[in-house]
């Protein structure tokens, strides 16, 4: 790895010094003995055309950022409460109008009377899941997702089902949100509803860049549209109370409203308005998966930051709740104001600064709430991928130490609902809230064999506070799944076995082959005994296939070159010739009547298998391909097509190496000087 | 030392033993180095004289270009530029000397290792009283911390 240079004279007579060149430490760093670390410049790469799709991605996702500059924060409770729970907080925006929007089928007045009850069940609810998760955060300090809960306590199986639910519920959580966050803006300018699609996706793909240049779920950027949303929020139920308190409330006149049904109240109306309003609870999983993010003590400030949050959430639910039903807000038609921008307009004045803010900050939150999918669902498919259950290319890391696979599917399977549910949220929401009961059912059955494995000291009292909320969410798994299932909840139900369907296959594939290539505990791997043998398959005879014959003599001393031809005039020619150029090189040609390449040559290479004497290991046939390369990238085109599907066709011969050999046309001179004959390849 | 009092240098070479010392030296030198200046680091291998001096020696060394990687890596993160020069000399001093005086440094930064001879007397060696005889420009020499074992 050098090279020296005369001696350099010194100050004094008889001083010299000899520069010692290092041409490693340009790409290379040695940090051991045999031991070289890759600098930057080793991943430029070489070709003009690589240089300019380098410089893009540089442009688009920034530089490439090397392992060890990976940030790991450690938040406090104050900022993770606002980085972990925009998902959960964003969820009261829309909350209350999915009730509102399936009891108004019953009648606008029994609606306004049902819609507190309901949410006030659904806040009860939140209260049990916050409880048994943060059990969760002080079983698992290392982060208890309902996959990693699951599959230490319930086998591969549950592990893969909570997984998929996962998967399928970060999905959901993008395109829910992006489209709240764009009714929110609708709500204050009409005219955007008619682009919503356009904008949906195109936030999708702003929120995707981001992440691949490696945004971290961290600094104050999260906290502020946050900790603005809960302000105003507060805020504006504070004032809508003090309103109704001071009999100051009235009926909004709404000519949009959609129009009252006269079902009448039944069970069935009531659980599906609970099974829709249960979105609320979505999210609610974050902290516990961020447990290490937190400060020490991590798991003590974990669960305080779960209990802060689910007070939070639930405040603001029944008091959106609340307002709306005192001032008889109903839902609108589609297009028409969301029910949470109606109540701003109502207690802030419709085109006030405040109104302005707090829809501004709606709309922040709810795409802060899609941005934690695009932190969680790369990490968990990269999870699934360690273990087996995923492609391998979904735990490689990107340039800027993102998962990009996982960013890029993610943002592509969101995009794809928004289009297909034509960006509307009530039509999206169906879809969501199984996923979640499924996880938490999961996640809390799980932490009741996780406690009573380890009987710590109280653990039966753990243990009963985790089943009450398995119990729980089971039945309104099975109340969403049911009430839900005809308006798109079947998809779910299809949709997670097919996953869990897919990942067995993937992980059976991998441990198949990881069977098949594993070596046998104290192996020492021998000298090749085996025979050589090169067989050259030739277009005719030119410099690329003489350099392919040299290649092919330096491997093994039995070369042989094969000529598959359908013109027996030329045969006759070119083995005349190569007998003169190539001597010692037999050369068989193979007629093809067919005109088929591949099949004569794979047949001729089984009949010299089966020549070989029986008694003999069958040796090891090198087929050594000539390959003329091309100096620019679009006249590659016009080459090599043979050589690619011999490739191909000869990659899983068993006892057969293909070797190619490039001739590269780097002289132009050379190029131009006049060959005997050339035939490309 | 108040900040207006340290002086300011354009060029740093700062020789490498390969020793424990080079890390700290070199990050020691980048912290105090200001956004200009140019740090070289220098690793000297001696060429015994019964090789010639061109000698294929120092570049099939792994370990000679690991004392100079590493300082590049140590000035990296001490968000300082280093460059690395690799030496073949019969003579360690005079060589330092000679690449210092040929780069025009206003700084020559040499470390050492606290040794006692075999009659207990702390020993300084030929290189540094060599650097601090001819060396034109200012020299600065890092001792390193007496070991517990000799206090």
């Amino acid at each position: 790895m050098s090279e020296r240079k005369s001696p350099l004279k010194g100050r004094k007579a008889g001083d010299r010094r000899v520069r010692v060149e290092r041409p490693h430490s340009a790409y290379f760093r040695y940090t051991g003995p045999g031991q070289l670390v890759a600098k930057p410049a080793a991943n430029v790469p070489k070709s003009s055309l690589g240089r300019a799709w380098s410089r893009i991605r540089a442009v688009t996702i920034g530089r490439p950022l090397a392992t060890e500059e990976e940030i790991g924060e450690r938040l406090s409770k104050k900022k993770a409460l606002a980085i972990f729970s925009s998902d959960a907080i964003s969820s009261s925006a829309y909350a209350t109008e999915e009730i509102l929007r399936v009891l108004v089928l019953a009648g606008s007045g029994i609606a306004l009377v049902f819609s507190l009850r309901v949410a006030i069940a659904i806040s009860i609810l939140l209260a049990v899941v916050a409880l048994s998760y943060r059990q969760v955060c002080r079983a698992y300090p290392s982060g208890g997702g309902a996959y990693s809960v699951s599959k230490e306590n319930l086998g591969a199986i549950a592990s893969l089902v909570a997984a998929s639910a996962l998967l399928i519920d970060y999905v959901m959580t993008v395109a829910v949100s992006s489209a709240s966050a764009v009714a929110q803006a609708y709500s204050v300018v009409p005219a955007l509803y008619d682009i919503r699609i356009e904008i949906a996706v195109v936030a999708i793909a702003l929120i995707t860049t981001a992440n691949l240049r490696g945004l971290r779920e961290s600094g104050n950027i999260f906290a502020i549209p946050t900790y603005l949303f809960l302000g105003l929020a507060l805020l504006m139920i504070g004032l809508g109370v003090a309103r109704v308190i001071t009999g100051q409330a009235y009926d909004v006149q709404q000519a949009d409203a959609v129009k009252a049904g006269s079902e009448g109240i039944g069970v069935f109306l009531l659980l599906k308005a609970f099974a829709s309003g249960s979105v609320a609870l979505t999210g609610t999983e974050a902290i516990a998966n961020g447990v290490p993010a937190f400060q020490p003590p991590e798991s003590k400030n974990a669960g305080d930051t779960m209990i802060a949050m689910a007070i939070l959430l639930a405040v603001l639910f029944i008091g959106i709740t609340f307002v709306s039903d005192a001032f008889g807000i109903q839902p609108t038609l589609q297009g028409g104001e969301t029910v949470v921008a109606l109540v701003a307009g109502t207690v802030f004045g419709h085109g006030s600064i405040l109104f302005y803010l707090f829809q501004a900050s709606t709309a922040l939150i709810l795409f802060l709430a899609a941005n934690t999918s695009f932190n969680a669902f790369p990490r968990l498919a990269a999870l699934l991928a360690i273990d087996g259950y995923m492609p391998r290319q979904f735990a490689f890391r990107g340039d800027r130490l993102a998962y990009s696979y996982g960013i890029v599917l993610l943002a592509a399977v969101a995009a794809i609902l928004i289009i297909l549910f034509r960006g509307d949220t009530h039509a999206l929401i169906p879809l969501y809230s199984v996923g979640v009961f499924v996880c938490f059912t999961l996640s809390q059955i799980g932490m009741v064999r996780h406690w009573h494995r380890h009987r710590e000291k109280g653990w039966w009292y753990r243990a009963a506070i985790n089943g009450f909320g398995a119990v729980l969410t089971a039945l309104v798994l099975v109340i969403v799944t049911s009430v839900k299932f005809v308006d798109g909840a079947y998809l779910v139900i299809i949709l997670i076995p097919l996953l869990v369907g897919m990942m067995l296959f993937i992980h059976r594939q991998y441990t198949s082959s990881r069977r098949e290539l594993a070596i046998k505990p104290g192996y020492v791997a021998e000298p090749p005994q085996r025979e050589e043998r090169v067989v050259i398959p030739i277009p005719g005879i030119n410099r690329a296939v003489i350099q392919a014959v040299n290649v092919g003599r330096s491997i093994a001393d039995d070369v042989q070159a094969v000529f598959i031809t359908d013109e027996p005039d030329d045969a006759t020619e070119v083995k005349a010739r190569w007998e003169e150029i190539v001597p010692g090189v037999p050369l068989v040609v193979v007629e093809s009547p067919y005109r088929a390449l591949v099949g004569p040559l794979a047949a001729y290479l089984d009949v010299l298998d089966a020549g070989w004497p029986a008694d003999k290991e069958k040796p090891i046939t090198f087929v050594v391909l000539p390959e003329y390369v091309a100096r620019h990238s679009w006249e590659r085109i016009l080459y090599n097509q043979s050589v690619k599907r011999l490739r191909s066709a000869l990659l899983g011969r068993p006892h057969t190496v293909v070797v190619n050999v490039p001739y590269r046309r780097e002289d132009p001179e050379t190029a131009q000087r006049p060959a005997t004959r050339s035939d490309t390849p | 030392m108040p900040e207006a009092d340290i002086p300011s240098f354009n060029r740093v070479v700062i020789a490498l033993n390969g020793g424990t010392s080079d890390g700290p030296i070199v990050a020691l030198v980048s912290r105090f180095a200001k956004s200009g200046t140019e740090l070289i680091a220098v690793h000297i291998v001696e060429i015994d004289w019964t090789l010639p001096l061109d000698a294929d020696i120092a570049g099939h060394s792994e370990e000679a270009q690991r004392v100079l990687d590493m300082a590049e890596a140590v000035a990296e993160d001490n968000k300082a530029r280093l460059t690395p020069v690799l030496l073949q000399a019969r003579d360690v001093g005079a060589a330092l000397v000679d690449e210092a005086s040929e780069r025009n440094a206003d700084l020559l930064v040499v470390g050492m290792p606290y040794r006692k001879r075999f009659g207990g007397e702390f020993a300084i060696g030929r290189t540094i009283p060599y650097v601090l005889k001819n060396a034109p420009c200012a020299v600065w020499v890092v001792r390193e911390p007496i070991p517990e074992e000799t206090k």
